[in-house]
């Protein structure tokens, strides 16, 4: 007796023995049915019937041949894996006959996929990825919230002081580190380099779950006050300056002058847990000490530097982990009260709380906040960018199916299910768009790469480092994309032509069909909403395209071309703090007097550079600004700023000599400023205070100078309040100092010789060069980013609009080449002909029109605060973008319209 | 009573193929249709086609055996006999269908008696 499974498991076995032979098996097949064909045949032959209705009569009560074998193979081995090979085979050849049409889609499915995914492979690194450590979804990260300002986010730096506190007295972590990202100069052998190094705490390594690829790593004991310390590498490091070599462990590697032991290398991947900043070498923070001489952080209450990571114990919901830190904070800020604070801002500090955020995904003090919503913004651009061509597929797929009506329904006749048929055009749709897909990666790659290079500059104060290998997120994102697109645009063209009237199909005559004029409609709604669509990005990219040009010509105060900046950094040269100011004296001098240098200065701080100082002042009118409102910048500067980046005096002096640290107190303000504090009236020779801690004196300063206003912080900042003082007066923290030279020919230029001029009064003065229009621009990152790629999109999409309408025009008048030429034959001029295809296009650019203004007013609001100096629904902005939409679908309709005209009616009546 | 051609079941087919196979030895497709369309007395009027997909079926359980020979007006065709298992096969298939009709008889004569 034969069990079910053990059939199943024979017809398998034979089925695999049957894919395996299977063109012998039709072979044979076939002579055997010739054969009984032939025989049955003969047999109604000797009945007496004619030969010729004889074989028909055989071939009646046979059956349908085409059937059997298909049922044959149904049986004999898999259906679908040898169906769908043979799908793609039969999808290939079909796509190579038309080489063109095939080129052009695949192109505009690797432009759209590869946009999406460069895309979305930035907003991977920059918002989702994890880090590539044990369990990050444990991890969280501490903050501090301020009490007096609650709806502020709560800010991540941490005290030294304070971080021991919560290390020591916490119970709710499993682990717990702080860690902080500085450069620092390496030097190994002889030569110096910039490097990026990490001050971490002991636990750092273990919590995290960071394993060692060679040596071990920094552990607690590692990190106790008062030792040598020892230094980690990272791989990559390891790697590109050590070649790998198991030596280097053990070997001495010196930090901003200090020697550390390497005691080994991290695993491969890790890149420490700021997302955008690498680290090439790793040391406890108790070295700190070596770093700051007398009075270090570790000891300071108000050095802010470290962040702090903590894992949680399992079994702690995020609510008992708010509610246990609510507890401990007060013990913990009251234990590392900053003594020299006044009592009110003491209160404040003790009331203090500790809060945490997830960071499984690491942290960003930078390009999340900065680029956030742009990418966002730059996803919905490629998102439509996608969709458009997506729309030249479906249009383009429509008119080959229109092209093989006729195969197609001689298909159906044979017996084909409409589901075999749909199978078949989907299969091409689905092959068409994995190429699409993956010559899309590629374009990804060199785009993303592209977009990284553009966000890291010279003066954001650590560069930006983003690790962009694709992932297996990206992939499926592309994969995902690449099989809806195929969905997307297969469905509609495929159950259409699958709907074919037989009849009518082999005639041949296309008019008749009334499928063939759902057909053209359909065509007609593509390109239509092709136009809507491009209609949007035209708008998006012209209001970000105008927002940059608005804030890149507009009035800084002062004049950025041709400065040359030079930071000198006298701390790390090691000069003692009471010869720095005549150091920094000398240096201006020679400098000035190089040739090419028109005029010189220097400054604490230069504009738009990310460095602020800012305090309070206060003046004894009635009526004065208080608290934040009295809140100014400053900067402190010599004689010859004002001259060097042309900002305007006004009123008053500039600086001179005879302002000295010993003479008296006295400052320039601007007109912000002025009309703050002293309105109405000429501010020259008035006085004011600067806020200084109690019990510390605050003596009056007297404006000796007005100016023009200049940007300080931001381009995008309205009131640039700014006080400016003698860089001889400067109370502290002023051992790095800048040098803004303005320059009679290109700056960087200047560069070798500023270096040899510095040399000559110290050899190991470290420098930072940039040029104030660099420094500048690199402030309007953002801008420039949402301008250039909306811009380079929205002009993608309009080619990508352009080429549809074009092929959907030439299949339209193609089409209707009879109806032209009987109407020419019939004496219509050819300008009636023209006006017929012109109505056409007209009609279809209006309603897509119409259809894009109405999208674009609806969702521009979104975009109003990343623009500047304009509205969101600017009518200028619009009519332009309709503007130049038109010319373009008018000159896309214009090759096809011409040929319109130019029908030979003899030619196309006889036109099949 | 004429049966449509679709009402055959493909199981009783494999059945009557058997059968014949069992009771006149080797044969080709072309002969088995004849037998068929003989015994049935052209009560059952099938594609012929479709007693090849039989075939396949019966070669795939292993009931049946194939080999190419020599047909009796000198041409190759290809010969179908019955397998060991085969014949096993039809004594159980045989043996269902007889109780199968005895209970509808039963069933039937029950009716009439009442």
């Amino acid at each position: 007796m034969r069990s079910p499974r053990e059939s199943r498991l024979r017809a398998f076995a034979a089925k695999v023995r049957g894919f395996l032979r299977a063109g012998r098996h039709d072979g044979e097949f076939d002579e055997e049915m010739q054969e009984h064909l032939q025989r049955l045949a003969e047999r109604f032959v000797a009945q007496g019937m004619p030969r010729k209705e004889a074989a028909a009569a055989a071939r009646r009560q046979f059956g349908n041949v085409t059937l059997l074998q298909e049922d044959r193979r149904d049986l004999r081995t898999f259906l679908s894996i040898e169906v769908l090979l043979k799908d793609l085979r039969y999808g290939l050849r079909i796509l190579r006959r038309t080489p063109i049409t095939t080129a052009v889609a695949i192109l505009s499915l690797a432009l759209g996929i590869g946009a999406n995914t460069a895309i979305f492979s930035l907003i991977d690194s920059v918002m989702l990825r994890m880090l590539p450590v044990q369990k990050p979804e444990e991890l969280v990260q501490a903050r501090i919230q301020n009490p007096e300002s609650p709806n502020d986010e709560p800010f991540g730096v941490f005290t030294n002081p304070l971080w021991e506190e919560l290390r020591d007295h916490q119970d709710v972590f499993s682990g717990v580190f702080a860690w902080d990202s500085t450069p620092f100069d390496l030097a190994q052998g002889g030569a110096v380099q910039r490097a990026d190094g990490m001050f971490v705490s002991g636990d750092y390594f273990r919590t995290l779950g960071v394993r060692p690829a060679a040596g071990r790593l920094l552990t607690a004991s590692d990190d106790r006050r008062g030792c040598a310390g020892a230094a980690v590498l990272s791989y990559g490091f390891w790697q590109e300056h050590f070649g790998g070599a198991q030596s280097a462990i053990g070997s001495m590697i010196s930090l901003d002058g200090h020697q550390f032991q390497i005691i080994g290398v991290s695993q491969p991947g890790f890149y420490g847990t700021h997302i955008e900043i690498k680290f090439d070498a790793a040391i406890p923070i108790c070295t700190a000490a070596q770093f700051d001489g007398a009075r270090s952080r570790l000891d300071h209450r108000s050095w802010w530097w470290l962040s702090v990571i903590g894992r949680t114990k399992p079994g702690i919901t995020p609510a008992q982990l708010k509610a246990r830190l609510q507890v401990l904070s007060p013990s913990v800020f009251s234990a590392v009260v900053p003594p020299n604070w006044d009592p009110k801002h003491q209160e404040n500090f003790r009331r203090r709380t500790l809060a945490t955020v997830p960071a499984g995904t690491g942290v960003s003090y930078l390009v999340r906040r900065e680029f956030g919503q742009p990418l966002n913004i730059l996803m919905a651009v490629v998102g439509l960018v996608l969709l458009i061509a997506c729309a030249n597929i479906a249009s383009l797929m429509l008119a080959r199916s229109a092209a093989r009506h006729k195969e197609i329904a001689v298909r159906k006749a044979l017996g084909a299910p409409r589901t075999r048929l749909i199978r078949q055009l989907l299969t091409e749709c689905v092959l068409l768009s994995t190429i699409g897909a993956a010559l899309g990666i590629l374009f990804a790659r060199w785009g993303s790469a592209l977009l990284v290079r553009f966000i890291s500059t010279k003066s954001n104060p650590l560069p930006v480092f983003l690790d962009l290998s694709l992932d297996w997120r990206v992939l499926s994102f592309t994969a995902g994309v690449a099989v809806c697109t195929g969905l997307l645009f297969g469905v509609l063209p495929a159950f259409r032509s699958t709907r074919v009237s037989l009849v009518s199909a082999m005639k041949g005559s296309h008019a008749a069909d009334a499928e063939h004029g759902l057909r053209l409609r359909s065509g007609k709604w593509i390109v239509a909403s092709q136009v809507a669509l491009s209609l949007v990005l035209l708008v998006v990219s012209g209001l970000f395209l105008r927002s940059l040009v608005k804030l890149v010509t507009m009035d800084i105060g002062f004049d950025r071309n041709n400065v040359l900046l030079v930071r000198a950094d006298l701390h790390t040269a090691k000069v003692a703090a009471e010869q720095q100011p005549a150091m920094f004296d000398d240096i201006e001098g020679r400098l000035r007097a190089l040739p090419g240098v028109v005029s010189a200065s220097r400054s604490l701080l230069t504009p738009v550079s990310n460095r602020m100082w800012n305090d309070i002042l206060q003046v004894d009118t009635p009526n004065a600004p208080t608290g934040d409102d009295a809140l100014v910048n400053f900067n402190f500067i010599s004689p010859g700023y004002f001259e060097t980046l042309r900002t305007p005096l006004l009123a008053g002096r500039h600086f001179n000599d005879s302002d000295t640290k010993t003479s008296a107190k006295v400052a320039i303000i601007n007109e912000a400023v002025a009309r703050k504090f002293f309105p109405n009236s000429n501010p020259v020779g008035k006085l004011f205070r600067v806020q200084a801690e109690p019990g510390k004196a605050a003596p009056p300063i007297e404006v000796v100078g007005l100016v023009k206003n200049a940007k300080y912080d931001s381009l995008r900042e309205d009131n640039s309040v700014t006080a400016y003082f003698p860089i001889t007066q400067v109370p502290e923290h002023a051992e790095v100092q800048s040098f803004e030279l303005r320059t009679a020919m290109r700056p960087s230029a200047l560069i070798a010789q500023v270096q040899d001029a510095v040399a000559q009064v110290s050899k190991v003065i470290p420098l930072e060069f940039t040029t104030l229009a660099q420094q500048v621009n690199d402030s309007l990152m953002q801008e420039r980013l949402l301008a250039t790629l909306s811009t380079f999109f929205g002009g993608l999409a309009l080619l990508l609009a352009m080429i549809g309408l074009y092929g959907a025009l030439s299949y339209l008048v193609t089409q209707r080449q009879v109806e032209f030429g009987i109407r020419m034959a019939l004496g219509a001029p050819q300008t009636s002909i023209l006006g017929l295809v012109m109505r056409d296009v007209a009609l279809v650019l209006a309603s897509g029109m119409a259809a894009g203004i109405g999208l674009s007013l609806a969702t521009v609001g979104l975009l109003q605060k990343m623009l500047f100096g304009l509205a969101a629904r600017d009518s200028v902005t619009m009519l332009a973008a309709i503007g130049v939409l038109s010319a373009v679908v008018f000159c896309a309709a214009y090759l096809p319209a011409r040929r319109a005209m130019r029908i030979d009616p003899m030619v196309a009546l006889r036109y099949e | 009573m004429d049966m449509k051609k679709s009402e055959v079941l493909q199981g009783t087919l494999d059945l009557m193929i058997l059968k014949t196979l069992h009771a006149l030895g080797p044969l080709h497709g072309f002969g088995i249709a004849r037998r068929i369309e003989q015994v049935s007395r052209d009560v059952l009027q099938l594609n012929e086609g479709t007693v090849y997909t039989s075939l396949l079926r019966l070669q795939q359980q292993g009931w049946i055996a194939a080999e190419w020979g020599t047909s009796e007006n000198n041409r190759k065709a290809k010969f179908y006999s019955i397998t060991k298992r085969g014949q096993k096969q039809l004594q159980v298939e045989a043996e269902n269908w007889e109780r199968i009709s005895d209970v509808i008889g039963r069933v039937l004569r029950l009716e009439a008696e009442e």
